[in-house]
C-alpha cells in the first residue's frame, strides 16, 4: 500500500476520498428520502467514514467523520433536539476512534507481514546461495575424486570400502561399484592387509595420520605405492572413516634405483681404472728392485764361478740382493691394502700418514715426469673417521691429475700437498699444481661423469672422488690458480673425541 | 774371462739407484770397466762420451729420455753402440731404438749372459 508514503498528490487524493465518500452518503440518503424511504444518512455516513479510514488513513477518516456530523446536523436533523444531534456526533466520534484503532492495527499487521516477508526472502536467498556453494564444493570434490591421478578411497572403520575413485578401480582391474562394500583384505589379500595395511588404518582410526610406502601386487603388476591415511570425521568428533590416497611412484622408484645402480657401476668402473693405473705404476715400481735383485744374484754367481772365486765380492752382491728384495716386498706390502676389493671400512685414520703413503706410491710416477712433490702438513691435525683406501684413492686421483696437468708445462713442475684445520671439526687437504690450470668456462663440468681433458682419460676420477668425499660428509672443489696451475681441495670431518656425531655406518654406496 | 783394457769404457745411465749400482757391480764381476750416471744430462755433461765404447741406458727417465739421448749423440756424430734396458719395452720404442743404431733392447729384468755378450760384442766392434 502506498498511502503511507504521501506525496502532495496522494494527500489530495486521500482527503478527496473523505469528501467524495461523505458526498456519496449524502446522495444515497437524499435518494432514500426522495422515494419516501426512512431516513438512513447515519448508516451511509458510517460506511463513508469506514471506507475513508480504510483506504485514506486516519486524518482523512477524521475529516470524513467531521463532514458527516456537519452534513447530518444541518441537512437531516435540523429539527431534532440538540441532545439528539449531540448523540449522533458522539456516535461518529466513537466510530472514528474505533476506526483509528482498526487502521493502526491493520498498518502494524502490514508492517509485520512486510518485515517477515523480507526476512523470509533473505533467508531464502541465503539458503539458495548455500546450496549453490555446497553444489560447487561437491562438484569440486567430485572432480578431484574422479580426475585425480592418484588413487583416492574412503575406507570405513569396518575396513570396508565406502567409496573408490577410477584410478583405484583401474589399479585393481575391477569396476568401482564392485569394490565398494568389499572388505579390504578381500582385495589386498589377508596376509598383506594384516601385516601392512591394517596397522596404518588402525593408527588412522585412532586419530593419527599414517603413511605406507610399499610394493603392491595389483592388476597392473608390481607397483610401488606411497599411501597416506587420514582420519575422516563427518561432522561429529568420532572418526568414521579413513581417507586413503595412493600415489604410484613405480617409475620414479625404478628410475632412482637404476640411477643408484649406475652410480655404483661408475664407482666400480672408476675403482677398477684407478686400480689399473695403480697396477701399472706398481709394476714399474716393483720391477726396479727386482731388476736389481736379478743383477745382484747374477753378480754373485759370477764371482763364485770365476776361475779364482771371490767369496767376499759374492757376499757383497748377495747382501745387495737381500736389500733389494726387501725393498720390493715393502712396496708390495704398502700397496696391498689398495688392491683389497670390497666393503668400505671406516676407522680412525691419520690423514697425514695417508698423504705420505700415497706420495710414496706415486713418487716414481712424479719423478718420471720431473715433478717435485712438496708437503706442508699440519702435525697437530686430529684424526678422521674414514675409509683409508677410499681417501687414498681420492689423494691418488688428485695427485695423478696434478702430474698429468704439468706434463705439458716447461716451467717448474711442483705439486704441493697441504693439510690443515679448516672450520670447526673439519680438516682440509689441498693438492696444488703448477700445471695448465682448469679448462676455462668448464670449471664446474670437471666433476661431471665422463668429462675429461686427457687423451686417454675416461672422465670418472673426479666424479668418483667427489662421491667418496661427500660420502664422508666432506666437500671437494677446484680453483684455478691463474696464471698457472690449479688447486683441488677437499674437507673431511675430524673425529670428535666424545664421538657423538661421527658414528657413520659403513656405507658402501658412493 | 779376460779383462778389458782401461780405454774401453762402458757408460750406464739409469735414474734408479738400485738398478744403476747393481748393474755396475755386474759389469765389474764380468771384468768390464764402467761409469754410472743418474741422468742423460749428467752423462752428456761429464765429457765421457768421446771415450765411451758402449752405452747402457734406461729409456724412461726424468728429463731427457734414453731415446732422446741416443738422438742427441747421433746428432753430435758420436755413434756409441747402445744397449737399451727398459721396464716399458713396447714395440714402437724398440723399433725406434734399433733404427737409431741400438745394438740391443732388453726388458728389465734381463739375463746377465745376454747383457754381457751384448757389451762384449759392442766393445769388439
Amino acid at each position: 500500500m502506498k498511502w503511507t508514503t504521501g506525496s502532495a498528490a496522494s494527500a489530495a487524493l486521500r482527503y478527496g476520498l473523505a469528501f467524495a465518500s461523505v458526498a456519496a452518503a449524502l446522495g444515497l440518503a437524499s435518494a432514500f428520502l426522495y422515494f419516501h424511504l426512512p431516513q438512513t444518512f447515519g448508516t451511509f455516513a458510517l460506511s463513508a467514514i469506514a471506507v475513508t479510514f480504510w483506504y485514506a488513513g486516519t486524518k482523512p477518516g477524521i475529516l470524513a467523520a467531521l463532514l458527516s456530523s456537519v452534513v447530518r446536523d444541518f441537512l437531516f436533523d435540523a429539527q431534532t433536539s440538540a441532545e439528539n444531534r449531540l448523540l449522533f456526533d458522539l456516535v461518529f466520534l466513537v466510530f472514528a476512534l474505533l476506526m483509528t484503532q482498526v487502521v493502526r492495527g491493520r498498518n502494524d499487521l502490514q508492517l509485520r507481514v512486510a518485515e517477515r516477508t523480507a526476512e523470509l526472502t533473505r533467508s531464502n536467498e541465503d539458503l539458495r546461495r548455500e546450496i549453490a556453494e555446497h553444489n560447487q564444493a561437491e562438484y569440486l570434490t567430485g572432480q578431484v575424486f574422479e580426475s585425480s591421478p592418484d588413487a583416492i578411497l574412503i575406507i570405513g572403520t569396518d575396513y570396508r570400502y565406502k567409496r573408490v575413485n577410477p584410478v583405484h578401480a583401474r589399479n585393481w582391474g575391477r569396476p568401482a561399484e564392485s569394490i565398494v562394500g568389499m572388505h579390504a583384505d578381500d582385495l589386498l589379500g589377508v596376509e598383506f592387509f594384516e601385516r601392512k595395511v591394517r596397522p596404518c588404518l588402525d593408527r588412522c582410526f585412532g586419530g593419527e595420520d599414517a603413511r605406507l610406502e610399499e610394493w603392491f601386487d595389483n592388476a597392473l603388476g608390481r607397483r610401488f605405492l606411497v599411501v597416506t591415511y587420514s582420519p575422516l570425521r563427518f561432522g561429529s568428533e568420532r572418526i568414521e572413516a579413513a581417507l586413503v590416497i595412493g600415489r604410484d611412484l613405480t617409475e620414479h622408484t625404478l628410475a632412482s634405483e637404476a640411477l643408484r645402480r649406475a652410480q655404483a657401476d661408475l664407482a666400480h668402473a672408476s675403482r677398477m681404472t684407478t686400480m689399473g693405473e695403480l697396477t701399472a705404476s706398481l709394476a714399474h715400481e716393483v720391477n726396479q728392485p727386482i731388476t736389481a735383485v736379478v743383477n745382484g744374484a747374477s753378480t754373485c754367481v759370477r764371482w763364485l764361478t770365476r776361475d779364482d772365486p771371490d767369496p767376499k765380492e759374492a757376499r757383497e752382491a748377495a747382501l745387495g740382493v737381500i736389500r733389494n728384495a726387501k725393498r720390493a716386498a715393502d712396496i708390495i706390502n704398502r700397496v696391498r691394502s689398495l688392491s683389497k676389493k670390497g666393503e668400505s671400512k671406516r676407522q680412525l685414520a691419520d690423514i697425514n700418514e695417508l698423504i705420505r703413503e700415497t706420495i710414496f706410491l706415486l713418487a716414481n710416477e712424479a719423478s718420471r715426469n720431473s715433478v717435485s712433490i712438496r708437503t706442508d702438513l699440519d702435525a697437530e691435525l686430529p684424526k678422521v673417521m674414514a675409509d683409508s683406501v677410499q681417501v687414498q684413492q681420492v689423494m691418488m686421483n688428485l695427485i695423478m691429475n696434478g702430474i698429468d696437468a704439468m706434463k705439458e708445462v716447461d716451467q717448474t713442475r711442483q705439486l704441493t700437498i697441504q693439510s690443515r684445520r679448516a672450520q670447526e671439526r673439519e680438516l682440509m687437504i689441498s693438492v696444488n699444481d703448477t700445471g695448465v690450470g682448469l679448462p676455462p668456462q668448464e670449471t664446474n663440468r670437471i666433476f661431471d661423469a665422463f668429462f675429461t681433458t686427457k687423451p686417454h682419460g675416461i672422465g670418472l676420477g673426479l666424479r668418483i672422488s667427489r662421491s667418496i668425499v661427500e660420502s664422508h660428509g666432506g666437500r671437494l672443489w677446484a680453483t684455478d690458480n691463474s696464471p698457472r696451475g690449479a688447486s683441488f681441495c677437499f674437507t673431511l670431518a675430524s673425529f670428535n673425541e666424545s664421538g657423538d656425531s661421527l658414528e657413520e655406518s659403513d656405507r658402501t654406496s658412493y | 774371462m779376460s779383462s778389458y783394457k782401461e780405454g774401453k769404457l762402458v757408460a750406464i745411465v739409469d735414474d734408479d739407484d738400485s738398478v744403476r749400482v747393481t748393474l755396475q757391480e755386474l759389469l765389474r764381476s764380468a771384468g768390464f770397466f764402467s761409469r754410472a750416471f743418474e741422468s742423460a744430462e749428467d752423462f752428456l755433461g761429464s765429457g765421457d762420451q768421446q771415450e765411451t765404447a758402449c752405452l747402457i741406458t734406461d729409456i724412461r727417465m726424468p728429463g731427457m729420455s734414453g731415446l732422446e739421448l741416443q738422438a742427441r749423440l747421433n746428432a753430435e756424430r758420436c755413434k756409441i753402440p747402445t744397449i737399451f734396458i727398459t721396464a716399458h719395452g713396447d714395440e714402437e720404442m724398440r723399433f725406434q731404438a734399433l733404427r737409431g743404431g741400438a745394438v740391443e733392447f732388453l726388458p728389465k729384468p734381463f739375463d746377465d749372459e745376454i747383457l754381457v755378450e751384448s757389451v762384449r760384442a759392442a766393445l769388439d766392434c
